[in-house]
């Protein structure tokens, strides 16, 4: 008996290509797909479905021309610009404030007394206090000066006292 | 099978990229029955080919925005198809079902089937349905790839060139893969015809 050929297996192959499904398939086949696009359109978040949009009206404009030369030059200028002005708007240490701020700190243990008087004068100072305020400063914040303290006299204090 | 006309493809990809879903039902209709058979000899079970194409289409519908027109639609379409049936064929591995014995039986009535299986050989000994589902179980013998080629040249009439191009392999790779394949089917061929019963 022979054996197949090249020939002969290409002749069954090619009979393959008359193996379709019914008409009635390829009619429904894009009612079906409406059906799967319409069911995933409705899974998707409403984020997501915006994003789509937006991208859509963005396409519906000719991209390359706006992606020419000088949108690209105008768009690097303005980054630039934003970010310099973010570098020189750094704020710079004050020393006002730091002083402020070592008048205010007051350890507990001190036991302020309130008076009438305005909120920066409130405290009574006790000379104790103070130094103890002072030597700890010094001790951990050495750095930083302490002159408004050291500099209030203390003939100063009793003054405030009523 | 001849390819279809590439201009008329590229107007209604052009309106679908303008935002006319109408167009691209144009290309679904012109191209599922091309693209059906392509898939359902690759992977052999309707359910399986009705859900690929349907991915393939809203796949290609996400992606048309992409297509520059280096190639035609035709191929870029069909490379969609191909990968994606590649891809699910290695996820699936070989638990597939032979749904082809469900192949429509007019093809026994048809004028080309009847003059292939008139001249004397060893087809007009066997019997014609047996010999199908034989050639069906040949069919899915070979590897994913390779059965890609045969389905691509030999069912689907694509010429060399196009097989590699939507492969993207030499057109030497696809001649070899072809030869390898002839070999492959003939054998399990041979083997039906000696012992039919197995």
């Amino acid at each position: 008996m022979d054996e197949f050929n090249d020939n002969q297996i290409t002749k069954l192959l090619r009979l393959k290509r008359y193996e379709q499904p019914p008409p009635s398939y390829f009619e429904n086949f894009l009612h079906e797909f409406h059906r799967r696009q319409r069911d995933e359109l409705l899974r998707q978040p409403l984020w997501r479905i915006c994003v789509d949009r937006a991208r859509d009206f963005a396409f519906s404009f000719n991209l390359s021309t706006l992606t020419s030369y000088p949108v690209a030059v105008t768009a690097v200028l303005v980054c630039a610009a934003v970010i310099s002005l973010k570098i020189y708007q750094t704020p710079q240490p004050a020393t006002v404030a730091v002083k402020d701020q070592q008048v205010l700190v007051v350890p507990a243990s001190t036991e302020p007394e309130w008076t009438l008087a305005s909120p920066a004068a409130t405290r009574v100072f006790n000379t104790r206090s103070l130094r103890n305020l002072t030597e700890s400063a010094q001790t951990h914040r050495s750095g930083t000066p302490r002159y408004v303290l050291d500099s209030v006299p203390v003939s100063y204090e009793t003054t405030f006292k009523f | 099978m001849d390819q279809p006309r590439t201009d008329e493809d590229q107007q209604l990809v052009a309106r679908t990229q303008e935002g006319h879903a109408s167009a691209f039902d144009e290309l679904v209709v012109k191209y599922t029955p091309r693209l059906y058979g392509l898939v359902y000899n690759m992977t052999s079970n309707h359910e399986d080919t009705n859900d690929l194409l349907q991915d393939i289409f809203a796949k290609a519908y996400k992606a048309i925005r992409g297509f520059r027109g280096k190639s035609s639609f035709y191929t870029w379409i069909h490379s969609i198809a191909v990968n994606m049936t590649l891809n699910f064929l290695k996820k699936r591995g070989r638990r597939f079902q032979l749904s082809l014995d469900d192949v429509d039986t007019s093809i026994q009535n048809d004028k080309e089937f009847l003059e292939a299986t008139a001249s004397s050989s060893p087809v007009r000994e066997a019997d014609l349905s047996e010999l199908q589902k034989r050639l069906n179980e040949a069919m899915m013998k070979l590897s994913d790839e390779h059965r890609a080629v045969v389905t691509m040249f030999h069912i689907q009439g694509m010429p060399h060139a196009e097989i590699s191009k939507i492969l993207r392999v030499s057109e030497g790779t696809v001649r070899s893969r072809l030869f390898y394949a002839n070999r492959q089917l003939q054998n399990y061929l041979d083997e039906f015809r000696k012992n039919p019963v197995t």
